[in-house]
């Protein structure tokens, strides 16, 4: 028996649902980008409450172009977020801690409302709540985190001031 | 050869006519219904984007890109049936995009590998335990990369865009229809000396 055109597609499709499946959390994450945009859903606005320098060269205010560490602690109502920005010769990275820990989709954008058009870098924070960028863009940046795998509307997304990288 | 997964199957009429719908409610200020056409069709255009061989975290990026593309420009789909085609091919052109500038940088093997193997480290891979999904899986390895591509673009939309699929495959747009056929037919063959 020779399957038709149609039935062949099917089965082809069906072949590549079952090898390659998307990813469970394609839409939420879809949904989760266009909350970041700012079109769904309303986040909260987190605090700097400490920042700590630790630079092995220059004092003052902290350019860390050169070599050194930044420490920065976000809070909000619910959760603190800790930054850890470091530097040295050869690039700079940025690790993070969301306290208490939760699974969090975090996107590292540009300063400013439309972050979701200018492409901004994607994390998780996995179960312990770290997240890292290893290669973060620099400049003026903002962090928005958005808990993953919650009801609609349960924790509020995050978002940091800006902060220099 | 029916199973669960395709979700009533990416060639059935059900699923356009329900993103039709929820279109038309979107667009008439129902915001719940956003979501519903993200659920929808966000495993569609997946495939979409996987079948231009862009790796999974590129591909994720390039289906949230073309939601925002719709969410900002929603005006400019004039008819609401032609929302899933007009998904797609925005999917489908972007995906290109990404592709195109990222093999510039990095070695074609991997794509072809990506496009051959199952995914042989992940659980997804030894899933194809079934003889007949098996020997489809071995008979599309034995086909040109493109016609691999070709096939799993059109087993998920049947009646593609010709010019964004021509363009991506460095093909004239009136060859899409004959070699489609042709790679049809090869798999035919190579499924019949299969069995």
């Amino acid at each position: 028996m020779t399957p038709t055109d149609e039935e062949l597609l099917q089965s082809v499709a069906e072949l590549y649902a079952e090898i390659d499946p998307a990813p469970d959390d394609l839409p939420d994450g879809v949904l989760a980008r266009l909350a970041v945009e700012g079109l769904e859903i309303e986040y909260e606005l987190l605090t700097l409450v400490e920042r700590v320098d630790v630079n092995a060269g220059t004092r003052g205010p902290v350019d860390t172009g050169t070599t050194g560490t930044v420490g920065l602690e976000f809070a909000g109502s619910e959760y603190r977020v800790l930054v850890r920005i470091s530097s040295d010769d050869g690039g700079r990275r940025v690790d993070g801690w969301v306290v208490p820990a939760v699974p969090m989709r975090v996107f590292l954008g540009p300063e400013g409302d439309a972050v979701a058009a200018q492409a901004p870098q994607t994390a998780y924070s996995d179960y312990d709540g770290r997240f890292e960028f290893s290669a973060p863009m620099s400049g003026e940046v903002r962090l928005w985190l958005l808990p993953q795998g919650s009801g609609e509307g349960q924790v509020a997304p995050l978002v940091t001031p800006p902060f220099r990288v | 050869m029916t199973m669960h997964g395709a979700s009533g199957g990416p060639t059935s009429s059900a699923l356009y006519d329900a993103a039709t719908d929820a279109f038309r409610r979107w667009r008439a200020g129902d915001d719940s219904a956003l979501d519903e056409l993200v659920r929808m069709m966000s495993p569609v255009l997946w495939h979409v984007v996987r079948a231009t061989g862009l790796d999974r975290e590129a591909a994720e990026d390039v289906v949230q890109n073309s939601w925002l593309t719709l969410v900002r420009s929603g005006d400019s789909v004039r008819d609401p049936q032609a929302i899933t085609r007009w998904l797609c091919t925005a999917a489908r052109r972007e995906a290109w995009r990404v592709s195109k500038a990222a093999t510039r940088t990095r070695p074609v093997e991997d794509d072809v590998i990506d496009a051959r193997l199952p995914a042989q480290s992940s659980p997804e891979g030894q899933v194809v335990e079934d003889d007949q999904k098996a020997a489809l899986w071995r008979a599309l390895g034995r086909l040109p990369e493109r016609c691999q591509k070709l096939l799993r673009i059109v087993a998920w939309e049947p009646r593609p865009d010709y010019s964004s699929v021509a363009e991506g495959l460095d093909m004239p747009i009136g060859s899409i229809g004959p070699t489609r056929r042709r790679c049809l037919d090869k798999l035919r063959v190579e499924l019949g000396g299969a069995s």
